[in-house]
């Protein structure tokens, strides 16, 4: 996403929008508010006329490059574990017989789903202030699923009234080229390889897991929490950390205070999120911002946090809630905070926050994908 | 072959004509190419699953305004690169969509938007020859879900956004020529499993919303042809989508490529 002047989309009208049999008849608020489209602006039948996107209180879809876009794949938007099992014991073609067979029973919602949900939250917010901009989110469901499954996705979507009409169901090729051609922002997905090559690519990925227990979380405010080393910083100081122990860290922490830490694969997420945040306070919504991000790092504040704080400042990054646990485990923090979503390079926290009933994502990058946190060592930073 | 899926080329999409090789005796290699491979190697894997296969490809070469000297090179190139090419009909420009419709083709590839417009209005099944510049080892047939997903009414209505009454006949003579070309499309690629299949079938929505997509797998899957892959737009561009598909066919029933609507941007 890049921040142009705002641009009033030109091109085709999405047919759809204007053909109100097309809809499958449920009221959904974007289906109602299209016919209302074709009956206020019926334009004379000579000729094409030139429609610009904005139509008031009209629905439109942004250019890519433009808006902020999530992939994310079926298995972490809906619970497909049923189906993944089919798939592992018996194969494609039993797995690809089995989904047609249940075409019109929806899946369950997986563990993007409340994160995609308050997605639109923030998109409905972002509509009321700036009616002709293009800079939303953008929802992609990126899936190597065979087209077979195609149907029961989208009845899915009916179902759950999700606001998703990009999709690539790429039958079996790697999306990670459909990924690049889609500008894409973040990209979830329960496959941890895909994942890794994404984030060769430069494209910030995660995957999602369920957490243990049931959690509640907020329908009026975007929460994604970040962990620092590895996530939003590189991994340079986790890896003195692993090789060196926890003194050395502290050493090398100070000595490099004022020394900026490199980015990590998140930092262009949070960036994004911050630019749509400033969108809310020039609007004067600082108090009421339905984006609300975090920091959840093991580096205690009176020492290594310091240089993280330094390094977002330069970054001109802000981020609103800065938690220095210097090593406490994070479940109890995240369980207070309910994010959408929690970053995190380690699977010990990802496991941890599970276990607290947060939605977790492991962030596969770093010297810690080589040697995972031994539990005995839980020291502080 | 009994059942043949009869496709027509023309000589200027199998040899590169506007090459400065063009003058030797062996002409340079031409957009066709590629899908000259797929189709031979689809046809190779029918008869190796069962050798008394009526299902197949036919591919026969149209060339208008030729020299006699140009229609034995033509013949000549076919034989040098090993082409199957079963028929060779010289003709001239105009006599193009009789010799289509007089020979039962079932689809007519080219790489010139106007031309396919002109064949479909004269209900001769055509879609563009994708220009293929690397080597798939499947043949990729491509559908245009805007104008399978959308219901005939829908189709009528389009006149509200500026298409005419000429165009909109277009596209619903495409849908027709469609139905029966994905029918045969869909039995053929049944014969292979999902993996490692010498054919490939795919479903792009540029406009149309998720629903119009689903209405379109949901057609498609009522005329015999389960795709492979889907992808929906929603009016973002798509050619660097299709850059990654790389078809070798694109049916779009002339509508991606309209050139006489002057306030369409694709």
């Amino acid at each position: 996403m890049s921040l142009d002047p705002i641009q009033v989309m030109k091109g085709p009208d999405p047919i759809p929008n204007t053909c109100p049999s097309a809809s499958n008849g449920e009221s959904k608020a974007s289906w109602e508010d299209s016919k209302d489209i074709h009956e206020n602006t019926k334009k004379p039948k000579t000729g094409p006329v030139r429609r610009a996107r904005k139509v008031e209180g009209g629905i439109f879809f942004p250019k890519p490059e433009n808006a902020v876009t999530i992939a994310v794949s079926s298995r972490v938007l809906f619970l497909t574990e049923t189906e993944q099992k089919v798939f592992e014991q018996k194969g494609v073609e039993e797995y690809l017989r089995y989904q047609v067979e249940h075409e019109n029973e929806p899946f369950a919602p997986g563990p993007a789903f409340p994160f995609v949900k308050a997605l639109e939250t923030v998109n409905a917010r972002l509509r009321e202030l700036y009616p002709d901009s293009e800079e939303l989110f953008d929802i992609v469901l990126v899936t190597y699923n065979h087209a077979h499954v195609g149907v029961r996705l989208i009845n899915t979507i009916n179902y759950h009234n999700l606001f998703i009409e990009r999709f690539c169901m790429t039958g079996g090729s790697s999306p990670i080229g459909y990924l690049k051609a889609w500008h894409t922002n973040l990209y979830l997905s329960a496959d941890a390889e895909k994942v890794q090559e994404a984030l060769a690519e430069g494209i910030a990925a995660a995957t999602m897991f369920m957490p243990e227990k049931e959690v509640e979380v907020s329908e009026t405010q975007l929460r994604v929490a970040f962990d620092g080393d590895a996530v939003l910083f590189s991994d340079e100081s986790e890896r003195i950390f692993k090789a060196h122990g926890l003194d050395k860290f502290f050493e090398h922490e100070r000595e490099n205070e004022n020394t900026l830490l490199d980015h990590g694969p998140l930092k262009g997420f949070l960036e994004v999120l911050g630019k749509l945040q400033k969108k809310f306070y020039a609007k004067g919504h600082r108090l009421d911002c339905p984006i609300r991000t975090y920091l959840v790092t093991a580096r205690s504040a009176a020492s290594s946090g310091i240089r993280a704080l330094k390094t977002l400042r330069a970054w001109g990054l802000e981020i609103d809630e800065a938690l220095f646990l210097a090593g406490a485990p994070k479940g109890p923090m995240l369980e207070k905070i309910r994010p959408h979503i929690f970053f995190d390079d380690q699977m010990f926290h990802v496991e941890g926050a599970r276990e607290m009933g947060a939605f977790a994502a492991h962030v596969p990058y770093g010297i810690a994908q080589k040697y995972p946190h031994k539990k005995s060592t839980n020291a502080g930073k | 072959a009994q059942n043949s899926l009869i496709i027509a080329l023309q000589h200027h999409d199998i040899f590169d004509l506007e090459s400065p090789n063009a003058d030797t005796e062996v002409l340079p290699k031409g957009i066709a190419f590629s899908f000259i491979k797929a189709v031979h190697a689809v046809n190779q894997r029918l008869v190796s699953h069962n050798s008394s296969e009526s299902l197949g490809f036919e591919v026969i070469l149209i060339a208008n305004e030729c020299s006699e000297e140009s229609k034995v090179k033509i013949v000549e190139n076919v034989k040098h690169y090993g082409m199957e090419i079963c028929k060779f009909y010289f003709c001239k420009k105009d006599e193009v969509i009789k010799t289509l419709q007089s020979n039962n083709v079932k689809l007519f590839l080219s790489t010139d938007s106007d031309e396919i417009y002109k064949a479909l209005h004269a209900d001769v099944p055509a879609a563009v020859l994708y220009d293929q510049t690397g080597v798939l080892d499947q043949l990729k047939v491509t559908f245009s879900g805007d104008i399978i997903g959308l219901p005939e009414d829908s189709l009528d209505s389009l006149a509200d956004l500026g298409f005419s009454e000429a165009q909109i006949k277009t596209f619903k003579s495409a849908k027709i020529c469609m139905k029966e070309f994905a029918g045969l499309i869909g039995e053929m690629r049944r014969r292979f499993g999902h993996e490692n299949s010498p054919l490939c079938t795919c479903l792009i929505t540029v406009w149309g919303s998720r629903n119009i997509c689903l209405s379109a797998l949901k057609t498609l899957g009522g005329w015999g042809l389960d795709v492979d892959e889907a992808f929906c737009m929603a009016g973002a561009p798509c050619s660097p989508i299709l850059a990654l598909v790389k078809p070798h066919i694109l049916w779009d029933g002339g509508l991606h490529n309209l050139r006489d609507v002057p306030n369409f941007e694709l």
